[in-house]
C-alpha cells in the first residue's frame, strides 16, 4: 500500500511538474535564506561565549557627560581593573588590554610587520581561557619583555623550530620580547583579535595611578553569585574616591562643583557576551567594531517572514492542487478505501515534498554561504547544520510545514461522501479564498517594504558619496608610512612636489576619512576653564587646508611669512559656535591644558575652518583644532588622470633612499568608502533578500494564478463564446490579484517607512524619505507582479473556447 | 433475494419545500437479475443507484442488503459490506489517471488485504479474460473509450462481486463499443453475477430481464 502511495505521489508531481517545481522551489528558497539567516544570528550570538568563564566576567566602561559633549567609551583609566578588585571581594579577577598598533617586529634579519599587539595584564589568560598549544598560561606573562603569540605568526617567524624562547625585537620601541607561549588563533567570534600578546609587566605607564587619562579594556571576573548590577550601584563611591582628586587637580574645581555644573562621569559594567552586539562606544575605543542587535532583529525578521511566505505559499499551492484530486478520492472510496488510507496518502506526499525541498535548501545553503560570507564578513559553516539537534530541528520542521500543507487536502477531501467527490462538485469555499488572499496580501507587504528599504539605504549611501564633506577627497594619495623615511621624509616630499602631476602635498599624520586615532586635548575659551572642551587636535602645516580642499570662512590660514605661528590656532565652526566666539573668533585666545596636572599652553585664533567630516557621517561634527606642528605623514593631491603612473613614480622615488620598507599607499576616497563598508554589504544583503522575497512571492502569485486559470477553464470558454476579447479575459484574471497587490502597499508602506526612518536615525547626515520612494517601490512590485501573472493569464486567455466546453 | 427497498424516499430542501428526488420506492432484487433503470433526465435514476450502492444516503425508508439493514449500519460497515459485495462501473470510466491498468485493476484488492500473490494472478486472470493483457503497462489516458470502459469493467469485477452496478456504462461509447461491453455483462450475468444497470437506451434495456420506469423520483 505504500509502494502504491508514492507511486501515485511520485506520478502526480511528475504530471504537474510546472506547478511541482515552482512549490518545491518557493519552499526550498524560503527554508534556505533563514538557515543562511540563522546561522547568521546564532553566530552573532555566540560571540565571547566560549571563555569558560564568560557567564562572570564584565567589562568596565566609561559613560558621562561634559560641558555638553557625550561620553562613551569602552576604555577606562588604567587603576580602575586592579583597584576594583581591591577594593571589592566578589571581584575574582581583574584583567587589562592595552591596544598597542601595529609594531614591526624583527627576528634575526627578518622584518615582520600587520601583527596586532597589545599590552595584557600577567593574568590574562586565566581570565581569557584561549588554550595554549605550547606554554603554561598561568605563568606565560609573569615576568617583563615575555610575549604569546599564535601559532600562525610561530610559524611565519620561525617556520618549524621551536618558538619557545626565542626572542624578538621591537626596534621601534627599543625592546626585546621573549615568546613564552603560543596559542592558537583567536576564535572569530571574540570581540577581539590580536596576534601578540605582550605583558603588561614591562609597560610601565600601566602601574601610573592616572584616573583622568583612559585607554584601557578593563575585565572583572565577579563571583558567580553576584548579580553585576549590584556591584554596578557601589562604582559611583570609587569614581569620587579616586578620580575626585584627580580632577581637582587638574581642573581646579571638587568633584561635587564637578558635578555640579551638569557634568557627569561613572563607570558602569558590560557583560561579556553584551560586548559585540550592545555596544555604542565611540569607534575609536572600542578594540574592533562590533555587531549591531538591530541588525540581528532586522536579519531574524526577514527569516521568519520569508519562511512564513514559502511555507504558506506550499500550502496554498499543494491544497489548490489537491482540489483537482477530487476524482481520485472518489473513485478510491468506491473501490473501498477507508478515510485513513487517504489521509496517509495525502500526508505521505506531503511529506515526500517537503523533503525533497528541504535537500534541495541544504543544497542552496552549500553553494550560498561562500557569497553570504563575503557579504557579511564572517565564515559561517555549514557544519553547524549537521550537528544531530539541529537536524531534528529541521525534521521537526518539516513534519510541521507537511502536516499544514497536506493536511487540508488530507482531512478535507477524504471526509466528502464519494459520490460529491466523484461528481468533482467540489467548490472553493469563501473561506479559503480570504485566506489566499489574505496570505498573498502578507507576501506582497514584505516584499514592498524590503524594496523601499532598499531603495532607501542605496539613497542613503549615494547621498554619502556626494555629500559635500568639507574637503575633496577624489585625486589624493595618502602615504602613512612616510614616517619610515625618518629625516629623509623632507626631502622625499621635496622630490615628489618636482613632479608636473602633483599639485600640492602636506605633512600630517591626521588623514579625515578611514579610521582615525586622533590625539584629543582639553581647551576652553580665555580663562574660562569651566567651559572645558575636549577636543580632536590636527598638527599640521601651511599646505594641509589647500591640500584638502578645505576652505576658511573666516581669518588666514598658518603660513611661513609671518614669524612663528606656535602660539596660533585654527578651529572648525564647530570649535567656534561651542567655545561661544560667534562670528568673530579671530583674535580670541584659547587655552588648551597640556597635561591632567593643570598644566595649560595659551593660543589664539587665526583662522576658522569650514567644518568638514573627519569622523563618519554616523556622527554629528565634533569641535576640532588645527595646531602647527609637524607630524608625519605625508597626503598628496594629484591634478592627473595617470594616478597609476605617479604612484608608481613616488614609488621609484621612496625606493631610492633604500630603506629597506615597501612602499605602501591608500587613495583618500577609498579610505572614505571603507567608512561605509558595513552599510554597503548590509544593503547588498537587503537587496539580495529583497529579491528571494519578491521571488517567492511572485511564485505564490504565479501558482495561484496556474490555479485560478484552470478552476475558471469553463468559464473562460463560455465567455470567449460569447464575445469576450482577450484583454477583457486577461482584466477579468489579473484584477483580483493586482487588487491584492496594491491594498498590500497600505500596510507596507508605513511598515517600510518606519523601520527605514529608524534605521536612519544612526546616521547625523541622512536623506529624507521622499514620497517617490514609495511611488517607485509600489510600481516596481506591479509591474513584476504584473509580468508574473500577465503570461498565464494570457495563455489562459487565447486558448480555443472549444476546448473548455467539451463534455467529458 | 439479493436486496429490498422499503419506501425508499430522498429529498432536498430548495427555498424552503422539499424537493423530492425519490419518493417512496420499493423494489427487490433477486440473485441473478439483470434489471435495468429507465427514465428521462432528472427522474432520480442515479440516485436510485448510488444508493443501492450505498454511496448516498436516503431520508425514509428501509434497505436491506443480504439481510442486513442498510440504513441502520454505521458508515464503516456499510463500506466494508459494499467493498465485498458491490462492484461499480461508471459512465466516465474513473480510472485513477495516475496509475496502468494493471495498477488501476489491482486498486480494489488493495483494500481487501489479499496477498501480493494473490493480487497478481487475479490481475492477470482478468486481463486474460478481457484480453487486454498487451496494454496492462498504459496509463488510461492512452486507451480508447471502449477500452477504457472494459478496464472499468475489469475493475468492477475482479474482487467476484455479488452485484454489479453500472450507470450509463456505454453512455460515452460508440454503438460497437456499447454492444461489447452489453455482450460481456450478458456473458456476466449467465455466469451468476447480478446486474443492475442504468440506461437511457431502449437496446441497451432489451440485454435485462427486469425493467423499473422511473419518473420523477416516482416508480411507475
Amino acid at each position: 500500500m505504500l509502494k502504491n502511495h508514492i507511486k501515485v505521489a511520485w506520478r502526480t508531481l511528475l504530471k504537474h511538474k510546472s506547478l511541482f517545481t515552482i512549490n518545491i522551489l518557493g519552499l526550498a528558497i524560503g527554508i534556505a535564506t533563514a538557515l543562511v539567516i540563522f546561522l547568521f544570528v546564532v553566530d552573532e550570538l555566540s560571540y565571547d561565549r566560549h571563555y569558560k568563564k564568560a557567564d562572570q566576567i564584565v567589562r568596565v566602561v566609561l559613560k558621562g557627560k561634559m560641558n555638553g559633549e557625550l561620553i562613551k567609551e569602552a576604555v577606562t583609566p588604567g587603576p580602575v581593573a586592579y583597584t576594583l578588585q581591591e577594593e571589592f571581594p566578589e571581584v575574582l579577577q581583574a584583567t587589562r588590554i592595552k591596544s598597542n598598533g601595529t609594531p614591526q617586529i624583527t627576528y634575526k634579519n627578518n622584518i615582520f610587520r600587520d601583527q596586532k599587539f597589545a599590552y595584557v595584564d600577567p593574568n590574562f589568560f586565566q581570565v581569557f581561557t584561549l588554550p595554549f598549544i605550547k606554554g603554561d598560561p598561568t605563568i606565560a606573562l609573569q615576568e617583563p619583555n615575555t610575549i604569546v603569540i599564535t601559532q600562525k605568526l610561530a610559524s611565519k617567524y620561525f617556520g618549524n623550530e621551536n618558538p619557545m624562547g626565542k626572542i624578538l625585537e621591537f626596534k621601534e620601541w627599543n625592546q626585546r620580547y621573549k615568546v613564552t607561549g603560543v596559542i592558537n588563533e583567536v576564535p572569530a567570534n571574540s570581540h577581539f583579535h590580536f596576534d601578540a600578546f605582550g605583558s603588561m609587566e614591562g609597560f610601565a605607564a600601566a602601574k601610573e595611578h592616572k584616573w583622568i587619562e583612559s585607554g584601557y579594556h578593563s575585565y572583572l571576573v565577579l563571583d558567580e553569585r553576584v548579580d553585576y548590577r549590584n556591584v554596578e550601584e557601589k562604582l559611583p563611591k570609587i569614581v569620587h574616591k579616586y578620580m575626585g582628586p584627580q580632577i581637582k587637580k587638574s581642573m581646579g574645581m571638587t568633584f561635587e562643583e564637578f558635578n555640579g555644573k551638569g557634568n557627569d562621569i561613572g563607570l558602569f559594567l558590560q557583560p561579556l557576551a553584551d560586548i559585540h552586539l550592545h555596544s555604542d562606544f565611540a569607534d575609536a575605543t572600542n578594540l574592533e567594531p562590533g555587531g549591531d542587535i538591530k541588525t540581528v532583529y532586522i536579519f531574524g525578521a526577514i527569516a521568519i517572514f520569508i519562511l512564513i511566505i514559502a511555507c504558506i505559499n506550499f500550502m496554498n499551492l499543494s491544497t489548490a492542487a489537491a482540489s483537482k484530486r477530487a476524482k481520485e478520492v472518489g473513485v478510491k472510496k468506491v473501490l473501498g478505501s477507508p478515510k485513513s488510507q487517504l489521509i496517509k496518502q495525502f500526508l505521505i506526499e506531503s511529506f515526500i515534498a517537503t523533503m525533497v525541498a528541504m535537500v534541495l535548501a541544504l543544497i542552496l545553503v552549500m553553494i550560498s554561504l561562500p557569497l553570504f560570507n563575503d557579504l557579511s564578513v564572517k565564515a559561517l559553516d555549514l557544519t553547524y547544520m549537521l550537528h544531530p539537534q539541529i537536524l531534528m530541528y529541521l525534521l521537526i520542521l518539516g513534519i510541521i510545514i507537511s502536516f499544514l500543507a497536506g493536511g487540508y487536502p488530507a482531512f478535507f477531501l477524504s471526509s466528502f461522501a464519494p459520490i460529491t467527490a466523484l461528481k468533482n462538485k467540489y467548490t472553493n469555499t469563501g473561506n479559503s479564498k480570504g485566506l489566499r488572499s489574505g496570505l498573498v496580501i502578507f507576501q506582497f507587504a514584505i516584499s514592498v517594504s524590503l524594496i523601499l528599504s532598499t531603495i532607501v539605504v542605496d539613497q542613503q549611501m549615494s547621498f554619502i558619496q556626494n555629500k559635500d564633506i568639507g574637503y575633496e577627497k577624489d585625486q589624493i594619495l595618502v602615504l602613512r608610512d612616510s614616517w619610515m623615511l625618518k629625516n629623509n621624509e623632507e626631502v622625499f616630499k621635496e622630490q615628489l612636489f618636482k613632479d608636473p602631476r602633483v599639485s600640492n602635498i602636506t605633512m600630517s599624520g591626521h588623514i579625515p576619512a578611514g579610521p582615525s586615532h586622533n590625539h584629543m586635548s582639553s581647551i576652553y575659551p580665555g580663562q574660562d576653564s569651566d567651559a572645558i572642551r575636549r577636543t580632536v587636535v590636527y598638527n599640521i602645516d601651511e599646505h594641509y587646508i589647500p591640500t584638502l580642499g578645505m576652505e576658511l570662512i573666516a581669518g588666514r590660514n598658518f603660513t611661513t611669512d609671518e614669524g612663528s605661528e606656535t602660539t596660533n590656532l585654527i578651529i572648525n565652526e564647530t570649535s567656534a559656535r561651542i567655545l561661544g566666539f560667534m562670528d568673530n573668533a579671530i583674535g580670541q585666545p584659547v587655552t588648551m591644558s597640556i597635561d591632567n596636572e593643570g598644566g595649560t599652553r595659551q593660543y589664539s585664533v587665526i583662522g576658522v575652518v569650514k567644518d568638514f567630516h573627519f569622523k563618519s557621517l554616523h556622527q554629528a561634527i565634533d569641535p576640532l583644532i588645527m595646531i602647527n606642528e609637524p607630524s608625519s605623514g605625508l597626503i598628496v593631491r594629484a591634478k592627473t588622470s595617470d594616478m597609476r603612473g605617479l604612484i608608481a613614480t613616488a614609488e621609484h622615488i621612496w625606493n631610492g633612499f633604500e630603506i629597506n620598507e615597501p612602499f605602501n599607499y591608500t587613495l583618500l576616497d577609498e579610505l572614505y568608502n571603507q567608512t561605509y563598508l558595513k552599510e554597503q554589504k548590509m544593503g547588498t544583503i537587503l537587496r539580495i533578500f529583497a529579491l528571494l522575497t519578491i521571488f517567492v512571492a511572485c511564485l505564490g502569485l504565479f501558482g495561484l494564478v496556474t490555479f485560478t486559470a484552470e478552476q475558471r477553464f469553463k468559464e473562460i470558454g463560455i465567455r470567449k463564446v460569447l464575445g469576450s476579447t482577450i484583454p477583457q479575459i486577461i482584466t477579468m484574471l489579473t484584477v483580483d490579484f493586482m487588487k491584492l497587490v496594491c491594498i498590500s502597499f497600505l500596510i507596507a508602506f508605513p511598515l517600510g517607512f518606519y523601520v527605514m526612518n529608524t534605521w536612519l536615525q544612526d546616521f547625523a547626515y541622512r536623506i529624507q524619505i521622499q514620497w517617490w520612494v514609495f511611488v517607485l517601490a509600489g510600481c516596481i512590485t506591479l509591474i513584476v507582479a504584473f509580468m508574473t501573472i500577465g503570461w498565464k493569464s494570457f495563455k489562459a486567455a487565447s486558448m480555443n473556447p472549444i476546448k473548455s466546453l467539451r463534455t467529458e | 433475494m439479493l436486496l429490498q427497498l422499503k419506501n425508499i424516499s430522498k429529498w432536498v430542501h430548495s427555498g424552503g419545500q422539499k424537493v423530492f428526488l425519490l419518493k417512496d420506492i420499493n423494489f427487490w432484487v433477486n440473485e441473478g437479475d439483470f434489471i435495468s433503470i429507465m427514465g428521462p433526465s432528472g427522474s432520480g435514476k442515479s440516485t436510485l443507484l448510488n444508493i443501492i450502492g450505498m454511496l448516498d444516503d436516503f431520508n425514509e425508508g428501509e434497505y436491506t442488503f443480504l439481510e442486513e439493514k442498510v440504513h441502520s449500519l454505521k458508515e464503516k460497515h456499510r463500506a466494508n459490506l459494499y467493498k465485498q459485495y458491490i462492484g461499480f462501473v461508471f459512465q466516465a470510466y474513473h480510472l485513477i489517471d495516475e496509475l496502468t491498468v494493471k495498477e488501476n485493476l489491482e486498486m480494489p484488492l488493495l483494500y481487501k488485504k489479499h496477498s501480493a500473490s494473490e493480487r497478481k494472478s487475479l490481475v492477470a486472470d482478468m486481463l486474460d479474460r478481457f484480453n487486454i493483457v498487451g496494454k496492462k503497462d498504459l496509463f488510461p489516458s492512452q486507451l480508447s473509450g471502449g477500452q477504457q470502459q472494459l478496464v472499468g469493467v475489469a475493475r468492477a469485477l475482479i474482487a467476484s462481486p455479488k452485484l454489479i452496478l453500472a450507470d450509463e456504462p456505454t453512455g460515452n461509447l460508440n454503438s460497437k463499443q456499447g454492444e461489447e461491453i452489453m455482450e460481456i455483462f450478458t456473458q456476466l450475468n449467465k455466469d451468476g453475477v447480478t446486474i443492475i444497470q442504468v440506461t437511457h437506451s431502449e437496446k441497451n434495456m432489451a440485454y435485462g430481464s427486469r425493467v423499473i420506469n422511473l419518473l420523477d423520483g416516482k416508480i411507475e
